[in-house]
């Protein structure tokens, strides 16, 4: 029993993360249909500048805003500069251009940076642990759950009561109509990118303090379970994507907790296959995207 | 069966097997470094090329492909290893692989088959997911075989190298292996699947509408294209000797998808086009990566330059020429256009649409459908005989769109029953209820854009029940042009026609499956007087020389009025009125619908 708390809290904090990500994917997919490859590089970025923070001196309270504001900075510059040249060409050409993004970027971290990956000097306070009664929580995984409820909240609040939030969705919903009513598209895309990237950026920084190091190709993994989780909860669907997140992070943690010693060299493949039986059953996600299907014709 | 005839397909695959085979030549005298990387483009164009197959004709990309070579290459390798050898390094590979020793050939076609059967299972879900969601499905796919690779140890040697494969891919087989698989993946764009995969890539509602069973036809090229992929796979174990399963991973993934995407995914010039363009620069990046002198002044050693240049190119070709650098045309529909008219017979001998024998009536039962708590079509019952044109008509919103979508079968009623004589249609799909004689056209027209007015008709006619000829499906292509009168515009592009011309291409290609009932969703819309005028007497003579029901829903009244020999009205989704043109005019409930409450007062008064 106390076995399965303790795993049940460490899906809780992976999944959240995968949430966070899952989200940011489904931000800019509902505003512009664009998978975006290069969000995992956003991630790495946000990992870097944590790790120069910290071999400067910068107390880590500060650093942390800085890593998400370099994210941020880097999501709207990439839209700025690579994808907006083909804003208005298929998913295919989006998804090939920021394929490409994503590998420049890569070797350009590997050639400026490293090629190895590079310890992040992270509080102390952040491997201790946390007793609750008998067992132990660390307090990493408190502040991961933590930052994802805060983030969720806020996330909500943005997209429900701020006008730009507001121009999102309805951009979502539908895109010329939306920029009829006067909804400035360049400002909708922008800050979704912004948002993605912060989101990004805070995930980036809870997979850090997991870890504490970074390496060239660190945003490629935790991007890679995002897409399967924003297609397990549904494509461009917000909710989905946080549910997708988390029920994969539960997949994976379960799967290497409580699968026979035999079989943890296929808990990969077997997670992807609880996955793909999902999608057999709901083939649109959990909690398809409204607007999903509803096309004009 | 092909959609264009052979001579011109001879050409089209002649060609590029005679350069493949020229290449082979040079490579095959010159030898050393020239020989290994023609080689390697040899095998790499062939699965760029197999790839090419499933994401261009579909529109769907994939990075699944990769297992499949991987899944082959390995079969084929356990298959053809020697007992001796496979006793030393696999001694855990299960007695019936272990005793088994196959020649290159034979190992060849088994790995081939396994790949292919692999893909059918696999197809199975990816079928099931639309767009983007099954590229993602099949990135996942990519992630489960890797897995999988790796974890069967026994098998496998896991993720250390396994080596000792024999070493029987020189360059004439890989030159082969290229060659089948390009002459397929030409073949298979003007065959009757690719036709018809390629126009539900360019709309997928019209598709269906228009009687093409997509998800089949899916399924055919990814497990055509998992063959092929498969075929490299096996060409490539043979010529490496070793391999782990990094080799069929992202990274080579990456690396042939740029090829594909550089080239242009649709076409197999594109194919050839990338392969090329992508092997040449990344060999000249290659050198430029050591270091090099150029007129004196030493480069330093940067890592990762092709990586980065080859990055680059493809931003650029996506910001100039998102279809890729070949475009959305194969090489000989550029250079050889003459070769493929093709002449229908004239004057009497010219092919007719037959007329409709069909005797029973279509009836909707109170049929109903809910948008979350919207009910856009409230229990309306509706029926359309033979030989007859009924009007449908009401305010904008009324829910008539919704309902031709309900009997067309484009959406799913959330209840009542539609039948067509003693056949009920709700539940079937939309491709079934095509075939079975129910055309239509869409308001907001839904052509198969990139694809020639003749194919756009085609791909249609080819799905008329019961199933006929090719050449059957021509002429009564051909005939559905001629009525339309646009045959003179068949080989335009659908989507450089005008406005009036693409509403008649769409009628045509309704006409093409030779229906029983037609239904036209706005057919006036955007049309003149004299356009309008020449639209009735058509539709008439479709009524009077073909014998066919029309259900006609438009906004222009004089028109409906003129044209339909019944009218039926709705208004909020409910049916208001029905009956006779004039009859249905002069119903308050119509006028209230139309014009409101107190303007009819005011007339009143």
């Amino acid at each position: 029993m106390e076995l399965f708390l303790q795993q049940t809290v460490n899906a809780v904090a992976l999944g959240g993360t995968y949430a966070l990500l899952a989200l940011g994917l489904a931000i800019v997919f509902s505003v512009m249909g664009m998978i975006n490859f290069a969000h995992g590089e956003l991630m790495t970025i946000s990992g870097y500048t944590l790790m120069y923070c910290g071999i400067a001196g910068v107390p880590f309270v500060i650093s942390v805003p800085l890593a998400i504001l370099a994210a941020i900075l880097a999501a709207v510059l990439m839209e700025r500069i690579a994808f907006r040249p083909v804003r208005n060409a298929s998913g295919a050409t989006m998804l090939v251009t920021s394929f490409a993004v994503a590998t420049i970027l890569q070797i350009l971290f590997q050639n400026l940076i490293a090629t190895r990956s590079k310890p992040v000097a992270l509080p102390e306070g952040l491997a201790q642990s946390v007793a609750f009664g008998d067992f132990l929580i660390g307090v990493n995984k408190l502040a991961a759950i933590g930052a994802t409820i805060v983030m969720l909240i806020f996330l909500n609040w943005f997209l429900k009561r701020t006008s730009v939030g507001i121009a999102m969705r309805a951009a979502a919903e539908d895109f010329p109509v939306a920029r009829l009513m006067g909804v400035r598209a360049n400002a909708v895309i922008a800050g979704a990118f912004a948002l993605s990237g912060l989101l990004a950026g805070v995930a980036s920084v809870l997979w850090v303090s997991q870890r504490a190091s970074v390496d060239p190709l660190m945003g490629f993994v935790p991007v890679l379970k995002a897409f399967i989780a924003s297609i397990l909860g549904g494509l461009g669907s917000l909710t989905g994507a946080v549910a997708g997140g988390f029920l994969l992070g539960f997949i994976e943690i379960y799967s290497t907790a409580f699968l026979p010693e035999s079989l943890q060299e296929f808990k990969e493949p077997i997670g992807l296959a609880v996955v793909v039986l999902v999608l057999l059953w709901r083939p649109n996600g959990l909690i398809p995207s409204a607007n999903f299907g509803t096309e004009k014709v | 069966m092909t959609v264009l005839p052979w001579r011109f397909l001879a050409i089209a695959v002649l060609v590029p097997v005679l350069l493949v085979i020229a290449a082979a030549m040079v490579g095959a005298n010159v030898g050393g470094g020239v020989e290994r990387t023609l080689i390697v483009f040899f095998i790499n164009l062939a699965a760029v090329a197999g790839m090419g197959l499933y994401c261009g004709n579909s529109g769907i990309l994939s990075f699944g492909h990769l297992s499949f070579m991987g899944i082959a290459a390995y079969t084929s390798a356990i298959l053809s290893l020697p007992v001796a050898m496979k006793n030393m390094t696999l001694p855990n590979l299960p007695p019936v692989l272990a005793a088994i020793h196959l020649d290159f050939v034979l190992a060849l076609l088994v790995a081939i088959a396994f790949s292919m059967l692999v893909a059918y299972v696999a197809g199975l879900v990816i079928a099931r997911l639309e767009g983007a969601a099954a590229t993602i499905a099949t990135l996942a796919l990519l992630i489960i075989v890797h897995g999988v690779i790796i974890g069967a140890r026994d098998i496998t040697r896991g993720s250390q190298s396994f080596f000792g494969v024999p070493r029987e891919t020189d360059i004439w087989v890989a030159a082969a292996v290229c060659a089948v698989a390009l002459v397929i993946v030409r073949l298979f764009r003007d065959s009757v699947p690719g036709l018809k995969l390629r126009a539900a890539r360019e709309d997928l509602i019209a598709a269906k509408a228009n009687g093409i069973g997509v998800k089949h036809e899916r399924m055919l090229a990814w497990v055509l294209s998992a063959g092929l992929v498969a075929l490299a796979g096996v060409a490539l174990g043979h010529f490496l000797g070793a391999f782990s399963p990094k080799k069929f991973y992202f990274h080579d993934t990456f690396a042939l998808l740029a090829m594909l995407i550089v080239g242009g995914m649709t076409t197999m010039t594109g194919a050839v086009v990338g392969a090329v363009s992508i092997t040449l620069v990344s060999e000249i990046l290659r050198r430029l990566e050591g270091g090099i002198d150029l007129f004196g002044y030493q480069l330093p050693e940067v890592f990762g330059t092709t990586q980065i240049g080859i990055g680059l190119i493809i931003l650029l070709v996506m910001f100039r020429r998102s279809d890729g650098l070949a475009g959305l045309d194969e090489w000989d529909e550029r250079l050889l256009p003459w070769l493929f008219r093709r002449k229908m017979p004239e004057g009497d001998d010219a092919p007719k649409l037959a007329a409709t024998k069909n005797e029973d009536t279509l009836v909707a039962d109170t049929v109903t459908k809910r948008f979350a708590g919207l009910i856009a079509v409230d229990k309306v019952s509706l029926s359309l005989a033979p030989g007859e044109i009924v009007g449908l008509i009401g305010p904008n919103g009324s829910g008539k769109t919704t309902l031709l979508n309900l009997i067309s079968g484009v959406l799913p009623a959330t209840s009542g029953v539609v039948t067509k004589g003693d056949t009920v249609i709700t539940d079937m799909p939309a491709h079934r209820i095509a075939g079975l004689g129910i055309a239509r056209t869409f308001q907001n027209i839904r052509l198969f854009r990139t694809l020639s007015v003749r194919q756009n008709v085609l791909a249609a006619a080819l799905n008329a029940w019961p199933k006929r000829s090719v050449a059957e499906a021509e002429a009564a292509s051909a005939a559905a042009l001629d009525w339309m009168g646009i045959a003179d515009k068949a080989e335009s592009k659908a989507n450089t026609l005008s406005y009036g011309d693409q509403r008649r291409v769409e009628i045509a290609r309704a006409l093409a499956l030779e229906p029983d009932f037609l239904f036209l969703d706005e057919p006036a819309a955007g049309m003149n007087r004299e356009e309008t005028d020449a639209l009735m007497e058509t539709l008439r003579k479709l009524r009077d020389t073909l014998g066919l029901g029309l259900l006609v829903v438009d906004h222009d009244l004089p028109l409906i009025v003129r044209l339909c020999d019944r009218v039926v009205v709705l208004n909020e989704g409910k049916l208001i009125a029905e009956g006779a043109p004039g009859d249905v005019q002069k119903n308050p409930d119509v006028i209230t619908a139309y014009l409101g409450r107190k303007r009819q007062d005011d007339i009143a008064a």
